[in-house]
């Protein structure tokens, strides 16, 4: 408010160029995504038109795209994956953070490094071993091998940790004189109080899990169960049957899409909270 | 099967507990050290899990690495591992490849740079005046291609970039074809990535911003400092923090975030003009199935992250001693 002052009288212009800035940026971030949901609505003799607008309207390229691949099918795998992954990854970062904030104890220091650390060290560096692992638990190929390994979330674990370390100390130690468990505490208190933290968290988590790429292509290798891969196989071998492959991969996306929508400040808030630190 | 595998990760703290419960019972001797078993012990179950998790998929993975890295091996069970010694990395660090791909990933990491710092600190210095509704939905709209699927991404892009039918050759009246020749190709996969984070990097930067007391920048207003020099040497030595994580992302992220791409759109090619670091140590593992050679490559991979994280750390911990 004070820099407004100062400034006088040329803030309007500059707020003028700002939103000139910002209508730019934004206008190129959405015209690819745009432009995806336009071409899968032309009618298959339009796909080719360059006009803005699609008109007329039409789901045929929905309907080949439902009738070449099995689309809901790898919704629902996917799904199923990017829900089970977010729980998991949730319940086991809730109990980590919970452990970080509610105790002191000896070797909290080093084992808090061992989950920073997990940002050194790079995917590839582990994916063969991580490979041979799964294939000897008679993993590859199944859904459960896609999620086990993603199950300890280092980013949910810190990001929680911070949380409940502004989470009132005098609540803990009250629940601890009521004679509650720590386990009750958890449960009654705690996570009660995170609610809004857990559900932002838990979002990220699921759109991550959901529109991962290079784990499913490991594990599932050429088989198409959940739809990134879906889509994948759908370029290479009808690379140029634009209307379907846009349909599938506008399918792809709707559903984050729509939480998106619905969420909105708190997706683009958490997404941004994990970029802070 | 799926659910199976998901509980499987809670209940060693409550079996871990419930034996712990019974131990009494069957310790009944030395009271006084279960006691202390049992009041030391909570925050390590809690732990349990996640650690237990951190060990099998990452930790012991890359102890493993390490030692993949000395063996010949191509990845069948039945097929006997064959010590080399250091032989993997001679034959790797004498691979030409190599050094390209470096190269390479040297190329894109700064290709993407532009979009995860320049770009944000412009558009975010530019627009701290745009407040209220405006802003809330120009945030939904920069942000949202980070939130489509790189394989949808990279659908929408080869679509927009076809040599023939694309909308990018017929709007600039051109006929490149775009992924398939050397040079455009890895423009192509830089722009794209670009496009992806350019709104996330944004946001992050004017959260940075507005987490800088603007006191600072009145006082130097009320000394007589121009708009520009309260940039120069206030808004910007304040934001370096923020900075320094961005570079920093880029650096460790970028070759992931280029990954489905590469694998879509290019395959690391025409002429390996679009492999990277990334895509080779994918190549030697999961096509020519040589996992000494993968191996000994993760091992560099995962020194020059250490460096790379190591020197920017220190460079972030050096300049955000400003805001004392």
């Amino acid at each position: 408010m004070t820099t407004d002052e100062v400034v006088g009288e040329s803030s309007r212009g500059r707020r003028l160029g700002g939103h000139v800035v910002l209508g730019v940026l934004s206008l190129a971030c959405v015209f690819p995504i745009y432009w995806l949901y336009a071409t899968s609505l032309r009618a298959p003799q339009d796909v080719y038109s360059l006009s803005v607008l699609p008109w007329p309207l039409s789901t045929a390229s929905y309907t080949e795209a439902f009738a070449k691949n099995d689309v809901l099918g790898m919704l629902f795998n996917t799904g199923v994956i990017a829900v089970l992954s977010a729980l998991g990854q949730l319940l086991v970062a809730l109990l980590a953070a919970y452990a970080f904030a509610a105790w002191r104890f000896p070797l909290q220091r080093l084992l808090y490094l061992m989950f920073v650390g997990t940002w050194l060290v790079p995917f590839q560096a582990t994916m063969l071993p991580n490979y041979v692992l799964l294939s000897r638990l008679g993993l590859l190929e199944t859904l459960a091998g896609v999620i086990v390994p993603t199950l300890c979330s280092a980013l949910g674990v810190l990001l929680l940790r911070e949380h409940l370390n502004s989470f009132p100390k005098e609540l803990l130690d009250a629940a601890r004189m009521d004679g509650r468990s720590s386990w009750s505490t958890l449960w009654t208190v705690v996570v009660p109080a995170l609610r809004p933290a857990l559900a932002a968290l838990g979002i990220l988590l699921a759109i991550s899990a959901w529109n991962e790429y290079f784990w499913p292509a490991m594990v599932l290798q050429r088989s198409n169960a959940v739809v990134q891969l879906g889509l994948r196989s759908f370029m290479g071998t009808e690379g140029n049957d634009w209307g379907p492959l846009m349909a599938t991969a506008g399918l792809a996306c709707l559903p984050v899409f729509v939480l998106y929508l619905v969420l909105q400040r708190h997706i683009v808030n958490a997404f941004v909270r994990s970029g802070l630190k | 099967m799926v659910s199976g595998a998901f509980v499987e990760v809670a209940p060693p703290v409550r079996s871990r507990e419930a034996r712990a419960a019974g131990m009494p019972d069957t310790v009944p001797a030395s009271p006084a050290l279960w006691q202390r078993v049992r009041r030391i012990a909570p925050p390590y179950l809690y732990l349990l899990p996640a650690v237990v998790l951190l060990v099998v998929w990452t930790y012991q993975p890359l102890a493993q690495t390490f030692v993949l890295s000395t063996y010949s091996w191509n990845l069948v069970p039945s097929t006997p591992m064959v010590d080399v010694g250091l032989g993997n990395y001679e034959r790797l660090l004498s691979t030409p490849e190599l050094g390209r791909s470096v190269w390479r990933t040297v190329v894109v990491i700064l290709g993407i740079l532009p979009f995860t710092v320049g770009i944000p600190v412009a558009v975010a210095l530019l627009t701290r005046r745009v407040r209220g509704r405006a802003q809330g939905v120009y945030r939904a709209l920069v942000f949202a291609p980070m939130l489509v699927a790189p394989v949808a991404g990279a659908a929408v892009w080869q679509w927009l970039l076809d040599p023939s039918a694309g909308a990018v050759n017929r709007v600039l009246g051109t006929d490149v074809n775009w992924l398939n020749t050397a040079g455009t190709a890895q423009l192509s996969i830089i722009v794209i990535t670009g496009w992806h984070v350019v709104g996330f990097a944004v946001l992050v930067v004017t959260a940075g911003l507005a987490g800088i007391n603007p006191d600072y920048a009145a006082a130097a207003q009320v000394d007589g400092a121009s708009r520009s020099q309260v940039t120069r040497w206030i808004t910007l030595p304040l934001l370096s923090p923020t900075l320094a994580f961005l570079v920093l992302m880029t650096v460790l992220l970028s070759a992931q975030w280029t990954f489905p791409l590469i694998d879509t759109l290019t395959q690391g090619g025409p002429v390996g003009s679009t492999t990277n670091l990334y895509y080779l140590l994918w190549e030697y593992g999961f096509r020519s199935h040589d996992a000494g050679l993968a191996a000994a490559a993760g091992v560099l991979f995962f020194l020059g992250f250490i460096v790379v994280a190591a020197l920017l750390t220190r460079l972030a911990e050096r300049l955000s001693h400003h805001d004392d």
